[in-house]
């Protein structure tokens, strides 16, 4: 199962954090600091597949290659200013999750139209709804981009539209946003 | 109060860089308030802005009630913004969720599609036992709802509410398993299904076995990959269980691997073969061999083909499982699998590394250590170097700084590549001295301070991350044992590597590099002195001024090896007149460096110098008589001290296979009642008399002086302070009384075995102790009857272990290699026993982020009467749940109106900087209006009263 998906961009910041089991608040900020820090070191070229960060390598003891409850793999994909992290169990296969990260953004460029980091800051409620529809407590329920965004687009009616072109739309234009990294 | 949306305060983080936090602060403080309001809208919005704030790591657990108000919404947007801080800030202990019961309920139920949705995608993050069982029927009812939107989120549902609460996995199967069967059914409901089957089938694959034929047919005609991939990794797991499954498998997987364009499909397909054990098996070995052939060649495609680095890594990890079962296939591949070694990418390389471990044999060990080694060399030297050497076409990319990390990796992989098997794998055991004193320069200079340190205090694998120098020490020290044919180049390397002149080339001044190293090579030049080339130099170089800086692990063994070089000097010159005067010179120069570390901090240096030391002196001494001869004590004495038996390595285990002798009673206690007999020690005894002047010596400093004169000169009148009284009760008492309490004391403890009677009186006869232990025994203990277990430390090369070796052919080596000594018991029994570390409880500390499923493990699906909760049994528990939420809605009711009036903080807590936090919390405190707090104070202290009445098995 998926344990956890994050997003953050190339400053760390978060920008989506989604844990599929209960965290305290400090554990969740030192994971993705963790993490944070491993893609970080990567290069562009490197393959998207993270070795575990301390806090997780602690209780895997899985040496086997048998399936246990514990993560063991992370998967990761960065998109312009974004990192895309998947983490999981060895029930899921490592290159299908790449693939889902895929799924993931296409449905949020469908949503938003051409999405940028703006975008999913200020539509943080629509990002969580996308994820909402594809994965639900750690198990995919969808991988169709129609039906994904068919599901939200009926949540929120005209609404996620709006809010997003509310945002670029306002003294912040979206073509012109320098410094956009340092945004909480 | 100015109403801020999510937008502004996203707004106004950009406005405030650099006082982020005080703005973060500002913004809490109005969320604070503005979530107390009526306003709906306004309390969605303000619990909005806490949730995006939440990501940053400020604590909202204080919003938990808000969250409930505004899920309980009419409104969808709003509902939606509280179910999601409800996925977002409640934690194991947030109790306010019981509250929710009735809500849940409702929203299960509702009509709208979207509103049914949300709790059950939130119910997954906050799912309770006792949550699970008031909600299992109407979450049930959802299975049968006519969107399938609905119908999947319900089964994923369903699973996790059945990982804690087991039973509702028997109400539930049925049912999945009906929309897992349904070829009408909507193909998005169908893999939702598998995959949650594919979460629960590893842990029972046993119940999913009789659905195969199913699993076949979809995973045959669906054409849907994602699908597809579930379905293998299903099979994975069933095919142990059922052999015939592996037959018919066989052709539709290879038809995909053939067929199929999408890679994760192909790659999943290969690796369900491996781990599935489809080619584990010996029957119908020839189709097996094809299918390996077919996925190895495949693989190696991915690796070769692809430019694409994320298959080569998976390639090369399905390769590395294949490695085990199929060595010869595997390193047919490997030249693509070398080249992977000098991969841009640090996580291929590991990967490959730890495949060439796998599978190397004598044949390719050297070429593949060279290779790494070049590798090595080229990260340590600086770009200059690689200019000279463009014609390594092999590696065109610009070789990038390794973290040091990485070469402390591949500085290990080498180590355990070369002494797998007991060097059963090295032809050429010169070569390897060579590679280890090479690898002493390679090692990465500043291997304790990097970053990376603190994440290795993290990781608890001392054993694993020995400090890689102290390693190669030791390997050398191991080669000079164990290679009696290499003992005198692995003696030169470890003497070329002593010399103090050639430290600074190796180990570069600054690193903690030589600390490790040095210890075991000193031991190897000390102890194979004979085959020192300068044993001269050698000395001089263990005695050299700059030694003595060295850790306190590291020196012991330097002096443990002075003496023993300098007897191979001293045998080694010639005697004469000449001889005697630079023995006595070389004599003085080791005294004075001994002399240095006579008074050394640390208790074993110390121990040791002093006693060369004194034995050191004593050869001086000799030397100086006049008498032409070598003295006795040099010539015989000392040599003798080091000479006999020559010393072999014996297994760590062997220890624990010594038989104990069963008189031997480690386990007993001495005494049952040992606080009772610390009690009675505990009370002052007149018995201490004896030495009650030493301890009042000792412990009175000013006042026993006046006191002691006070009891010799007048006991009586001169007793100028009142407080002296106090300590000279005892010596105002009579000698008499004395002597009465001491017999008294005497006869309380003639029983006690931790009281030895004073030897005056018992007469010279065994201690209390001792006549108890004979008693006990029955018989005086026969020392002579202890079993000595011969341990044959004279025989010459024990038996080499070649237990852990694969089917490897015997070594080509024509060096013999000493193996590990150890018993030969046929008592199983010693293996057993010993203590495997922590491989016996793999599971026992939990992962973080880890879903515990394992009481899904004993739980029977299926067959039996669908169970049913008995009636009474859910009704008690009903009325238990629902008097723990009136009692959980009072507290939180209490909890809230508290918060009004005391005025807690109004800001947030930011949980990564607690204290900063913490101080503004004070001064917020101060500035409150004085009679408000008061106030608030006093209301406090009526709560506590009040919760003090609550019945206590509340909590």
């Amino acid at each position: 199962m998926i344990n956890a998906v994050l997003v953050f961009n190339n400053n760390g910041q978060p920008r989506l954090t989604k844990f599929y089991t209960q965290l305290d608040t400090q554990t969740q900020q030192s994971l993705i600091a963790q993490i944070y820090r491993l893609v970080a070191q990567r290069p562009a070229s490197a393959c998207n597949f993270l070795p575990l960060p301390p806090l997780l390598s602690q209780g895997a003891s899985s040496s086997a290659s048998g399936p246990s409850d514990a993560p063991t793999q992370i998967t990761y994909r960065t998109y312009a200013t974004l990192s895309f992290i998947m983490i999981s169990t060895s029930t899921e296969s490592p290159l299908a999750l790449i693939d889902l990260i895929q799924v993931f953004v296409e449905a949020l460029d469908r949503m938003f139209e051409n999405v940028c980091e703006l975008d999913l800051i200020f539509g943080y409620e629509t990002l969580h709804a996308v994820l909402g529809e594809m994965i639900v407590g750690g198990v995919v329920v969808e991988t169709n981009i129609e039906k994904i965004i068919a599901a939200v687009r009926a949540q929120e009616g005209s609404l996620g539209k709006k809010k997003a072109v509310q945002a670029a739309s306002t003294s912040l234009g979206r073509g012109a946003l320098p410094g956009l990294g340092a945004w909480r | 109060m100015f109403e801020k949306s999510l937008y502004d305060l996203i707004k106004g983080l950009r406005g405030h860089k650099g006082g982020e936090n005080e703005y973060i602060q500002s913004s809490l403080r109005e969320c604070k308030a503005e979530i107390k309001t009526q306003d709906m809208d306004k309390k969605a919005t303000a619990l909005l802005k806490l949730i995006y704030l939440e990501m940053f790591g400020y604590d909202m657990s204080w919003a938990s009630f808000h969250v409930l108000e505004v899920m309980s919404s009419a409104k969808y947007l709003q509902k939606r913004v509280g179910y999601l801080g409800a996925v977002q800030s409640f934690r194991p202990d947030t109790e306010v969720l019981m509250l929710a019961t009735n809500l849940l309920k409702k929203d299960i139920v509702t009509s709208s599609i979207p509103n049914m949705s949300l709790p059950l995608i939130t119910l997954p993050h906050v799912i309770t036992p006792s949550l699970a069982m008031s909600l299992l029927p109407d979450i049930l009812s959802r299975l049968s709802h006519s969107s399938p939107v609905v119908r999947k989120k319900t089964i994923v549902c369903l699973y996790r509410l059945a990982l804690v609460y087991p039973e509702a996995l028997k109400l539930a199967w049925p049912k999945i398993k009906d929309h897992l069967m349904d070829d009408q059914e909507d193909g998005s409901v169908t893999t939702a299904a598998i995959n949650v089957v594919c979460e629960l089938g590893w842990r029972r694959p046993h119940d999913f076995l009789p659905l195969a034929p199913r699993f076949f047919e979809l995973l045959v005609d669906s054409g849907n990959n994602w699908m597809a991939i579930k379905i293998i990794k299903l099979f994975a797991t069933l095919t142990p269980l059922e052999p015939r499954l592996t037959r018919k498998l066989l052709r539709p997987l290879t038809n995909i691997i053939q067929t199929t364009s999408a890679m994760s499909l192909l790659y999943e397909c290969i690796n369900g073969i491996i781990q599935g054990g489809i080619l584990d098996g010996e029957d119908n070995l020839q189709e097996r061999d094809e299918v390996a052939t077919l996925c190895v060649g495949k693989l190696r495609g991915m690796i070769v083909m692809d430019s694409d680095p994320n298959l080569k890594y998976v390639a090369l990890l399905a390769l590395n499982r294949i490695v085990a079962t199929h060595p010869t296939l595997v390193s047919m591949q490997q030249d693509v699998i070398m080249d992977c070694l000098d991969d841009a990418d640090v996580s291929i390389r590991l990967q490959a590394l730890e495949l060439a471990v796998g599978m190397v044999s004598s044949d390719t060990l050297q070429p593949v250590v060279n290779r790494l080694l070049n590798q090595l060399q080229q990260a340590s030297a600086p770009a200059a170097e690689l200019v000279d050497t463009p014609q390594t076409s092999e590696s065109p990319k610009v070789p990038t700084l390794w973290p040091n990390d990485y070469q402390i990796e591949v500085v290990h992989r080498i180590l355990d590549l070369c002494s797998q098997n007991n060097y059963s794998e090295i032809v050429d055991f010169e070569w390897y001295v060579a590679v280890l004193v090479q690898l002493v320069g390679l090692l990465p200079p500043s291997e304790s301070e990097d970053d990376w340190s603190h994440w290795k205090e993290q990781e608890a694998m001392p054993n694993l991350r020995m400090n890689t120098a102290l390693r190669i020490g030791t390997e050398i020290r191991n080669v000079a044992v164990r290679v009696k044919g290499v003992r005198m180049e692995a003696t030169r390397a470890a003497e070329s590597l002593i010399f103090v002149d050639n430290r600074s080339t190796f180990f570069p001044s600054g690193s903690t590099i030589g600390d490790g190293v040095l210890g075991p090579i000193a031991w190897v030049v000390g102890e194979y002195a004979e085959y020192l080339l300068s044993p001269n130099r050698t000395l001089l170089s263990l005695i050299d001024i700059s030694n003595a800086s060295l850790p306190s692990t590291t020196l012991p063994l330097f002096l443990q090896a002075i003496p023993k070089v300098f007897v191979q000097v001293s045998q080694t010159s010639q005697p004469g007149d000449t001889w005697k005067s630079e023995m006595s010179l070389l004599l003085a120069r080791v005294v004075e460096f001994l002399e240095g570390l006579a008074a050394h901090p640390d208790l074993d240096v110390q121990e040791r110098a002093i006693e060369f030391l004194e034995v050191l002196r004593l050869a001086a001494e000799s030397l100086t008589s006049d008498t032409q001869e070598v003295p006795f004590l040099l010539a015989s004495v000392i040599p003798e001290l080091f000479t006999g038996l020559e010393l072999n390595p014996v297994a760590t285990s062997a220890q624990s296979k010594v038989v104990l002798p069963d008189s031997l009673r480690l386990e007993e206690p001495f005494s049952h009642d040992l606080p009772g007999l610390f009690r009675n020690l505990d009370s002052p005894s007149p018995h201490e008399s004896k030495s009650w002047e030493t301890s009042e010596f000792y412990h009175l400093p000013e006042l026993s002086s006046p006191n002691k004169q006070s009891r010799d000169l007048a006991p009586v009148d001169m007793q100028p302070h009142a407080s002296y009284q106090n300590f000279t009760v005892a010596p105002v008492d009579s000698s008499t009384a004395v002597q009465r309490r001491m017999l008294e004391r005497r006869e309380r403890f003639k029983d006690d075995p931790f009281y030895i009677a004073p030897s005056g009186d018992s007469s010279g006869t065994s201690t209390p102790f001792h006549e108890a232990l004979n008693t006990s025994n029955g018989e005086v203990l026969d020392i002579d009857s202890i079993p000595i277990v011969d341990l044959k430390l004279g025989d010459e090369l024990s038996h080499v272990d070649f237990d852990r070796q694969r089917n490897r052919r015997p070594p080509v080596s024509k060096l013999v290699v000493a193996g590990d000594e150890t018993f030969e018991t046929s008592n199983s029994l010693a293996d057993t026993s010993r203590p495997k570390g922590g491989d016996d409880h793999p599971t026992s500390k939990r992962s973080l982020l880890q879903v515990d499923s394992s009481s899904l493990g004993n739980l029977s699906l299926g067959n039996g009467p669908s169970p049913q909760i008995s009636a009474d049994e859910g009704d008690t528990e009903m009325a238990r749940a629902m008097q723990q939420v009136e009692e959980v809605r009072l507290r939180m009711q209490r909890a809230s109106e508290r918060i009004q009036l005391e005025g807690t903080p109004a800001e947030g807590t930011l949980v990564k900087k607690k204290k900063k936090t913490k101080r503004h919390v004070a001064s917020d405190r101060a500035v409150e209006d004085p009679t408000e707090s008061a106030i608030g104070k006093k209301k406090k202290r009526k709560k506590k009263s009040q919760e003090s009445e609550k019945p206590p098995g509340e909590n």
